[in-house]
């Protein structure tokens, strides 16, 4: 190894002392092993620089792309409930009703001797609102008036027969049980919702017969 | 921070050119700070934030009337120390960084060149982590474009070791790396 190895960096680098640097010089005009040293170390220098470069914008970008997938999963997120509350409703229809040949069993169900009485709706009130009495007063009349308009008096009570056997297998249900249908009928006349709860012939035949 | 906060019986006119002057500075080293630190390993938030504290620091300095001498040196100093007060808070050893990704290097002209150069870079990645934390530091302050008086400053150390630990860095890549 030469011995102005050790100093050839330094000269590169512009680091030595003037005289120092034109003894180098001196030598370099001579030594071939020290020239390929310094091209060497210049090559080194230049990768380690881009090396840099390319570390640094590697890094920014992955910053950016971290940024980029949390943002994204945030939107996706947001777009799920949002869809959970703009997607419209459908409600669930019962199955369309297929009386048998007119053949009722002796267990049939006498279902639905009223209609119910229609919810009330909600009524929303922010609670800074001050509602007067006569807004209160208003709105249950209102109310009245809505059941009134719902159930009309001029039309037959609706009495539906269902044999039991349409609907339970045999044998599942006890002799002397009934089922009262609540159906709930919407604004548009379609069937909402039918409950069915199960009741005791006896106290059926009780409440029901004079 | 709250603690080093301007006085407010400084001169506004001096306050005007000390803001003039950081936000010259900012433009030209935001750039060299940022990748030095991220070379250093850290992350590239940590990095804008260590960034963004130092010009915070070099504003007050400024503002206060503070020396203007070497502020290149001052400014890689003040990143510096905040770096390392980050790796001693966490308790964290920096190491090199991580090689770039393979993917961005594939803008050569053709794949075999993309191929040869990836590995050199990896040959280099891997030859940075062997080296020490002081020939690490004094390579990359000088990529960064310092001189070894202002390297000295930073790092706390003599011009001359500054010198021997940059000759012996490079020495120690170019035979890794068989340059």
């Amino acid at each position: 190894m030469c011995d102005f190895s050790g100093k050839l960096i330094a000269w590169m680098d512009r680091e030595l002392p003037e005289q120092e640097a034109a003894v180098v010089e001196q030598h370099l005009e001579s030594c071939s092993e020290c020239r390929s040293e310094i091209d060497a170390y210049k090559r080194v220098s230049s990768e380690l620089e881009a090396y840099c470069d390319r570390a640094m914008a590697s890094n920014m970008r992955r910053g950016d792309t971290h940024w980029v997938s949390v943002l994204s999963a945030a939107g996706a997120v947001a777009a799920v409930v949002a869809l959970f509350f703009v997607w419209p409703r459908i409600p669930v229809q019962p199955p369309p009703f297929q009386p048998s040949n007119g053949v009722e069993s002796a267990s049939t169900a006498v279902i639905a001797k009223r209609l119910p009485a229609p919810v009330r709706p909600v009524q929303k009130i922010h609670r800074r609102q001050v509602v007067s009495p006569v807004q209160i007063h208003s709105t249950i009349v209102a109310t009245v008036q809505n059941q009134d308009a719902y159930i009309p008096t001029n039309e037959p009570i609706i009495q539906i027969a269902i044999p039991a056997d349409e609907m339970f297998p045999p044998g599942a249900v006890p002799e002397g049980i009934h089922f009262a249908a609540d159906l709930t009928i919407a604004a548009d006349g379609s069937a909402e919702r039918l409950r069915l709860s199960p009741q005791l012939a006896v106290f059926e035949r009780r409440t029901t017969l004079p | 921070m709250s603690g080093d906060a301007a006085p407010l019986a400084l001169p506004l006119s001096r306050l005007s050119t000390g803001a003039c002057e950081a936000t010259t500075l900012y433009r030209e080293l935001r750039k060299p700070l940022l990748r030095y630190l991220v070379c250093l390993g850290l992350s590239s938030d940590e990095a804008q934030d260590v960034v963004q504290d130092a010009f915070l620091v070099l504003h007050r300095h400024l503002a206060s009337g503070g020396s203007q001498e070497n502020i290149r040196g001052w400014l890689f100093r003040v990143a510096h120390n905040q770096a390392r007060n980050r790796q001693n808070r966490y308790d964290r050893n920096f190491s090199a960084p991580s090689d770039p990704e393979l993917d961005a290097l594939l803008d050569e002209a053709t794949p075999e060149r993309a191929l040869l150069k990836k590995e050199k870079f990896k040959q280099l990645g891997k030859a940075i982590r062997l080296l020490s934390a002081s020939e690490r530091e004094c390579l990359l302050l000088r990529a960064s474009g310092l001189r070894y008086r202002e390297i000295s400053e930073v790092l706390g150390v003599a011009t001359s070791t500054v010198s021997d630990t940059v000759d012996r860095a490079i020495k120690k890549l170019a035979e890794k790396c068989n340059v």
